[in-house]
């Protein structure tokens, strides 16, 4: 098995396909990854586990994007959150970065921006 | 009086005549708008590639942009053509409300078609002919050897439960047993006896009744009907929940069709969903009807042993008969194990006594009768047999990208039938295996990644084969990665074999790249480097979904593959590819035609095309009609070596500014890319000094007549040689000799709006001749990526998505060819002509002129 522990992900997304495209990217570049489409139950995870990384859509029901970036700060400081959105505007960027996002990605993206936006925080990660 | 006269003839002539500049304007305004819209197709397609991470919102703004984008090409045309051809704004809201449907998500509509061919019936129709009608229909038409069948669509059930008014009654009575009230068996009971004693609406017997007295199915006695149910992640969850009736007579289809409605509603389909909390509203059932096949044996084949997934074995289980108690498992049957790895021994046989099999009753239906002693006891499968099952079966599992389980028939002449597949959930035995695939990877080397475009996302491992000429095509070996320079459509021809392809150069929308998502095969287009660093029978594995080509066979790999659910399965993606459907396909491709109308217009993508090639040929046509005595201004003179009177017209940039008021143009005065590259082919080749032998020119001019469109075949043309340019663009039309050539191309600097296309047709001398050159200038094109048709003496040539480079090459060797064939038909005695004089081009276009110096002829931007 591996030498190293793997990092975990958790990745919150309403939409299937997000779900499924994203899943094996991430798992073939050596992290381990849970997924979400309902924030109560993604919600529900993070209050059992700590994640070393989070990549949460802002706009789905029930439980808002925002709330819930708001919530795993306040949980696990030390997670660092991407945003990932196909409602991207100025606004919701600036207030996503206070709240204190790593980055914020607008759909449609390439796999490679996320896989390189991970890797940038995995990399913080290691280093503090 | 006289006065009010002169000025109305006056006002009615200026109505016409927009004054050339603006008329020259607007066509160029719908050129960049077209465009515009090819690129945003492009891009489109690009997103359902798999490269990219797309959400619905994107599918959303894209339509919307592009249903702005094609109502403004159509005002602008509209203007331009002064409406000549108003019945396009019909057809664009058309298709522009089909593509909403798609997007609202509506739910299933109760409108028609009733009934769907079995070759219809794809993925992206699931919602209308339900998840295992899907694929049925995808496995018939990839694979073939499915029975021929129809399906009785969703919309159907929609019409038949409102027509019927039974929505409420079911509603009421699932809800009291949701609630506890009633039990399961009652209500099950109450709502199927709602559907047996439903009318069937007479839209869909109508329906029914055209399609079974289809010439396709007259011979067709007995049926066999299978459920086939919509709904959340339907192709899993239902399995083997309603239900299937076989040996059906024709007569007595409508029944079975009731009867499966109605299982709908069975008891244990009301329990799962009740435990699911599945939303009855999504709910909703189509049913297959297929042709009967009576078996001799039959079974399910396994393509990864759900016990052992690490094993890497098939298992085949198989009995006299029928096959329906063995899916049921009510049976013991033969079973066989069989590796997966070529050639797939047979490992173990477990030969049981068979003494009873199920089979068709004359009187319709099914009967238990005992098997004759003498094969109680013998095996099912001969090893020929079993081998001829393996194949198909990897195939199929490779398509959808998962194991599979796989109903089978063999018929007592020998025949294999495909019944149905449906993924093999085996998640929990391959799991752990493929915990950290990262460290799988890791011991192989990288060959290249990042390189290119994925046209098909997937994971493929196996030998290389490296495709140089027409004949390693026909010795492609099964199972093998196609490696090649181009991405030429003769690939097509492999596309059963082909596991894998990578090329040096190409577009993830050109053809080739529709063939791979058709078959679903993964590849890497124009990567620039595969031919370089894949050698012949290297054995590599290609990861087309983060891109990246190992060397070696990684197992893992593949395996891996299987315990994800594949993104192309999502509602999004197969959202975004039903709405492309609607947009990118072009179905009018030839002018000529007879169905080029606005009305044969299925797609955005026939819109453009007809508007480009209207506006295009209205041009030549008004322009030379109305504009008269000016003409002699516009259209100029080329001074050129080649001995032919050729008029040029510039629309925008076609031509140096400085010279436009020359009377006459140079060649060094063009600036049309396609123009320089053609007319460098036509003077490399070099020109003969005799002319063709002199023909009766009667006879020409009704042959003429008879065969061109309308706009050319006007005296004003006879005789005239026309090209109309512009930067990127040129349209010549070129009559040497007695034949007729017509070059129509777009090189720019996206390959994706880049294409060439090349008319030709003959005359003069006898029909065999006329075919013989056509034969051989077909074969010429052929070789070089073209895509070819040919009718006797008329051949029809298109190449597209290429590179400037590789295009304007291509340009160049069509110039070189109208040279050439200017004299040919004299010498075209025999068959064999057409050989040694396609061996003779070819060695010209090696000789010819490298792809450098037609860099140096362009102009700088």
């Amino acid at each position: 098995m591996t030498e190293k522990p793997q990092k975990t992900i958790l990745i919150l997304d309403d939409e299937d396909i997000v779900l499924k495209r994203l899943k094996p990217a991430l798992e073939k570049n050596g992290y381990s990854v849970e997924t979400f489409s309902r924030s109560q139950q993604a919600f529900d995870r993070i209050m059992e586990k700590n994640f070393d990384i989070i990549i949460t859509d802002l706009k789905m029901d029930g439980l808002d994007g925002m709330q819930f970036l708001t919530l795993v700060k306040e949980k696990s400081p030390k997670t660092e959150v991407i945003v990932i959105t196909g409602f991207a505007t100025m606004e919701t960027a600036k207030e996503s970065f206070q709240k204190g996002v790593f980055d914020f990605l607008a759909k449609p993206f390439k796999i490679a921006e996320i896989i390189e936006t991970v890797k940038k925080a995995d990399a913080k990660l290691s280093n503090s | 009086m006289f006065e009010t006269l002169k000025t109305y003839l006056k006002r009615r002539v200026t109505k016409k005549n927009l004054p050339i500049t603006a008329f020259f304007e607007k066509f160029q305004h719908i050129l960049q708008t077209n465009n515009m819209i090819l690129e945003l197709m492009a891009d489109m397609n690009d997103k359902s590639g798999g490269d990219y991470v797309f959400d619905r919102q994107y599918i959303i703004s894209a339509c919307r942009e592009m249903n702005g984008l094609v109502d403004q090409l159509i005002n602008d045309f509209n203007l331009f053509s002064n409406y000549k051809y108003k019945e396009l704004k019909e057809v664009f809201l058309r298709i522009a409300e089909e593509i909403e449907n798609e997007i609202s998500g509506k739910q299933i509509p109760d409108s028609p078609p009733y009934t769907l061919g079995i070759d219809g019936s794809g993925v992206d129709m699931a919602y209308r002919v339900g998840g295992k009608a899907a694929i049925l229909g995808e496995l018939f038409s990839r694979f073939g050897n499915v029975p021929r069948g129809f399906v009785i669509t969703t919309s159907a059930y929609r019409l038949l439960i409102e027509q019927n008014q039974i929505s409420e009654k079911i509603s009421s009575i699932n809800d009291e047993y949701q609630r506890g009230i009633l039990p399961a068996c009652d209500a099950s009971a109450r709502i199927r006896q709602l559907f047996e004693n439903a009318r069937i609406p007479e839209a869909v017997t109508n329906e029914i009744k055209s399609i079974i007295s289809r010439k396709r199915y007259a011979d067709v006695s007995r049926w066999a009907a299978r459920s086939s149910a919509i709904g959340e992640d339907s192709e899993s969850s239902f399995a083997g929940q309603f239900l299937s009736i076989l040996n059906i007579l024709p007569n007595g289809i409508f029944k079975a069709y009731l009867k499966i409605l109605a299982s709908l509603y069975s008891e244990s389909a009301m329990e799962y969903r009740l435990e699911t909390g599945l939303n009855e509203n999504t709910i909703a059932m189509a049913v297959a009807f297929m042709e009967m096949i009576p078996p001799e044996k039959s079974g399910v084949l396994h393509t990864l042993a759900p016990q052992e997934p690490g094993e890497e074995n098939m298992v085949i289980s198989a009995a006299w008969g029928l096959g329906a108690p063995i899916v049921s498992g009510k049976v013991r049957t033969d079973r066989f194990r069989v590796s997966r790895t070529p050639p797939h021994p047979v490992l173990e046989k477990d030969i049981i006594c068979k003494p009873e099999r199920l089979v068709p009753a004359s009187s319709g239906g099914c009967t238990i009768e005992p098997v004759p002693e003498a094969m109680q006891r013998a095996p099912c499968l001969t090893n020929e047999e079993i081998q001829r099952l393996v194949e198909p079966g990897l195939r199929i599992e490779k398509y959808f990208k998962t194991p599979q389980e796989i109903e089978w028939a063999y018929t007592p002449d020998g025949k294999l039938y495909i019944l149905q597949a449906r993924a093999l959930n085996i998640l929990d035995g391959l799991s752990e295996m493929v915990c950290d695939i990262s460290e799988a990877v890791k011991d192989h080397r990288v060959i290249f990644k990042h390189r290119g475009e994925i046209a098909q996302t997937g994971i493929a491992s196996g030998p290389v084969f490296l495709v140089k000429t027409d004949a390693d095509l026909r010795l492609f070996p099964d199972g093998a990665i196609l490696v090649a320079r181009t991405s030429s459509p003769r690939f097509a021809a492999v596309a059963g074999k082909a596991t894998g392809i990578i090329t040096d150069v190409g577009s993830a929308t050109g053809h080739l790249a529709n063939i791979a998502r058709e078959f679903r095969i993964p590849t890497i287009l124009n990567t620039g480097v595969a031919t370089e660093l894949l050698s012949n029978g290297m054995e590599i594995t290609m990861d087309a979904e983060e891109n990246i080509v190992y060397e070696g066979i990684i197992k893992k790999l593949c395996l891996y593959e299987f315990t994800r659910q594949p993104f192309e399965g999502s509602h999004e993606y197969r959202m975004l590819r039903r709405v492309l459907k609607k947009i990118a396909p072009l179905n009018l491709t030839d002018p000529r035609d007879n169905n080029f109308t606005p009305q044969a217009c299925r797609t955005y993508h026939d819109i453009t095309r007809f508007i480009h090639e209207k506006a295009v040929t209205s041009l030549i046509y008004i322009e030379l009609e109305n504009f008269g005595k000016q003409t002699a201004t516009i259209a100029k003179r080329l001074e050129t070596s080649i001995p032919i009177d050729l008029r040029i017209i510039d629309i925008k940039d076609g031509v140096k500014q400085a010279a436009k008021k020359n009377k006459k143009i140079s060649e060094s005065d063009i600036l049309s890319i396609p123009m320089r590259a053609f007319l460098s082919g036509i003077e490399s080749y070099g020109w003969w000094d005799t002319d063709p032998l002199p023909v009766d020119f009667k006879g020409f001019m009704s042959s003429l007549t008879r065969t061109f469109s309308p706009e050319l075949a006007s005296p004003r043309f006879v005789g005239l040689n026309l090209a109309v340019l512009s930067r990127e663009y040129a349209n010549i039309s070129l009559k040497l000799g007695y034949h007729f050539n017509l070059i129509t191309a777009y090189v720019g600097k996206n390959m994706n709006d880049n294409y060439v296309s090349f008319h030709f047709q003959g005359g003069v001398t006898d029909q065999v001749r006329r075919d013989r050159r056509a034969k051989l200038i077909a074969k010429i094109l052929e070789r070089n990526d073209f895509m070819v048709e040919f009718k006797h003496d008329k051949v029809i040539a298109n190449a597209k998505k290429f590179n400037m480079v590789q295009m304007l090459s291509k340009v160049k060797m069509i110039g070189k060819l109208v040279a050439f064939t200017r004299q040919l038909d004299v010498q075209m005695d025999s068959d064999d002509q057409i050989e040694k004089y396609f061996l003779k081009f070819n060695r010209l276009i090696r000789n010819s002129v490298s792809n450098s110096e037609i860099e140096e002829k362009n102009p700088n931007p």
